[in-house]
């Protein structure tokens, strides 16, 4: 699950929507495949009528395989085009952990973006089927930022169905100090891989 | 007699050139939606049988294991077939032949 397609020359397009701080946004992501090793990604969000900016990824990983185990670090750098209603350059690292076996999923992702740093841990359970199956996750997600610091929990569903990848989670917010955040985030996406 | 070694030799080609499956066991190879690509990598190889199993290949990984069939007039060929799996994100790590009875035959 953790950055699909892994097989070489493989991509994917999803359609992401998030909800939060009584606002929407539609994000249009993408991914191609080189090897496992190194992907490239895209990701251009959409709200109140604009386009932002284009945020490119790097991820570059590497795997672990171990009988009914798989494993992998990733780091990715991402850079952020003046693009759309937004007319800066940003960039940000993310250095991530995730393992999985048959039954169980986790994944630890530390990034850095502008002036924010987070944490985001996803862990639970994997159920697997013929040409299907599901994940039931739960999510912890810490951000700290100029802006202020805040932490959110709440569960992950994916459902998955031969190439296809439905994902929907809901984040509550459990902790803000000194932020403008209130109320939850609730975001649904589908996925497509080649 | 003539009928009798007619019959020997028909019997004695047909198990040569007979389709023959292989099971590879593969590590890592624990997510359906992840393995996608092995399938897919491994039954656009030129000696598999697209005519039997799921495009010629099962994928199974609650055992971490691919079984492919291949073609009558086609000799299975070990490195593309690695070379494949690798590229659809994992690694094999060993191969059987598969009997008509299930025995498992380890391949070098």
């Amino acid at each position: 699950m953790d950055m699909a397609p892994r097989w070489s020359d493989g991509y994917g397009v999803q359609s992401r929507i998030e909800y939060f701080n009584s606002e929407s946004t539609t994000w249009l992501e993408g991914v191609y495949t080189f090897d496992k090793s190194v992907r490239v990604t895209f990701k251009l969000p959409h709200s109140n009528g604009d386009f932002g900016g284009l945020i490119l990824g790097l991820p570059l990983k590497k795997y672990r395989n171990d009988g009914a185990k798989t494993s992998n670090w990733s780091i990715t750098p991402s850079l952020q085009l003046p693009s759309g209603n937004d007319a800066d350059w940003d960039a940000g690292l993310s250095l991530s952990y995730s393992a999985e076996s048959p039954k169980i999923y986790q994944l630890y992702d530390l990034y850095r973006w502008e002036d924010r740093t987070g944490l985001d841990i996803n862990v639970g359970l994997a159920f697997p089927g013929k040409g299907s199956g599901m994940f039931a996750l739960w999510d912890i997600s810490a951000l700290t930022s100029d802006k202020g610091d805040r932490i959110q929990t709440g569960p992950v569903f994916v459902y998955f169905n031969k190439n296809m990848m439905l994902r929907a989670e809901y984040k509550a917010l459990v902790y803000e100090h000194k932020s403008d955040w209130s109320g939850g985030q609730f975001s649904v996406g589908v996925g497509f891989v080649y | 007699m003539r009928t009798t070694i007619f019959a020997l030799f028909v019997a004695l080609t047909s198990t040569l050139v007979a389709a023959q499956d292989y099971v590879i066991n593969v590590n890592g190879m624990v997510c359906e939606f992840c393995s996608i690509g092995v399938a897919k990598k491994v039954g656009g190889l030129p000696f598999i049988d697209r005519e039997k199993y799921d495009n010629g290949v099962i994928v199974d990984i609650e055992n971490q294991i691919v079984t492919i069939a291949v073609k009558e007039d086609a000799s299975m060929e070990k490195s593309a077939l690695f070379s494949a799996i690798e590229s659809g994100g994992y690694n094999p790590v060993a191969i059987w032949k598969l009997m008509p009875n299930g025995e498992r035959i380890a391949q070098p």
